[in-house]
């Protein structure tokens, strides 16, 4: 597994996309990141729930109570207008960031 | 399901008070929304929570940005601290060697003993700028 240090910095980004693609529950987002990087990157809950939390706290997403298959319950978590903005802006800072290191590494 | 209710109480049972249950009542709920999954996806239910429990992580996976902000917190605090046991050590040894001196002057003017209760209590403020001082210097150590 690669160190995940540099991830960490942008898991807020990734959860916020991930939540922007469709309404997610807690442990599909999980299971999302690992599917997506092929086993590359497994998140601990501990830190995606603590993420979530601290974005709902900000008000970046909301949850609700909606219904899965067979009408089991899940936490659902939704974005929010300003989530997306303060995802387009991570995302920013996140592109500018790859071009510097892609020109003082790569180069 | 009681495993996942005692792990995670267990988890966070020395976090501050005023928002633990908010979070171990989420974190229950998220990890039993897990176990769930995983008996759907066709495991029994131990071992689903065996799972949901050793993939949760630890306590420093979820305390992992706030953390370092508290722990400066802390040690700023201490500081503080150490300054006012400074204040309270030298005021009351002072007062103190000022009562033997007094009392020695009194009663018996051609003995001078004052001086080694006065080197013993002398050691309290002494100690305490020793321990003012070290956590100064870890602290300058730290930061660098």
């Amino acid at each position: 597994m690669v160190n995940s240090d540099v991830i960490r910095g942008h898991l807020e980004s990734v959860i916020l996309k991930l939540i922007i693609e469709q309404d997610r529950y807690g442990y599909e987002i999980a299971s999302c990141i690992k599917k997506r990087t092929d086993n590359k990157f497994i998140i601990k809950e501990a830190t995606l729930y603590s993420i979530v939390s601290r974005l709902e706290k900000k008000e970046l997403i909301e949850s609700y109570v909606g219904e899965k298959t067979h009408g089991k319950k899940r936490r659902y978590y939704k974005i929010t207008s300003l989530g997306r903005a303060y995802y387009y802006e991570k995302k920013q800072e996140w592109l500018e960031l790859k071009e510097i290191l892609n020109t003082l590494l790569e180069a | 399901m009681n495993r996942i209710e005692n792990f995670v109480r267990n988890t966070f049972k020395d976090i501050p008070k005023q928002n633990r249950d908010e979070i171990i009542d989420g974190v229950i709920e998220q990890l039993l929304e897990k176990v769930e999954d995983l008996i759907d996806s066709g495991i029994t239910e131990n071992v689903a929570i065996d799972q949901t429990l050793i993939e949760f992580g630890s306590l420093e996976d979820y305390f992992l940005k706030e953390q370092k902000k508290e722990k400066k917190a802390k040690r700023l605090k201490t500081i503080k601290h150490y300054r006012n046991d400074l204040m309270f050590s030298s005021v009351s040894a002072t007062i103190i060697i000022g009562a033997l001196i007094f009392i020695n002057l009194m009663y018996a003017p051609d003995v001078i003993w004052f001086v080694i209760p006065a080197l013993a209590v002398l050691f309290w403020p002494l100690a305490v700028l020793y321990n003012l001082l070290n956590k100064r210097e870890s602290r300058r150590d730290s930061d660098e």
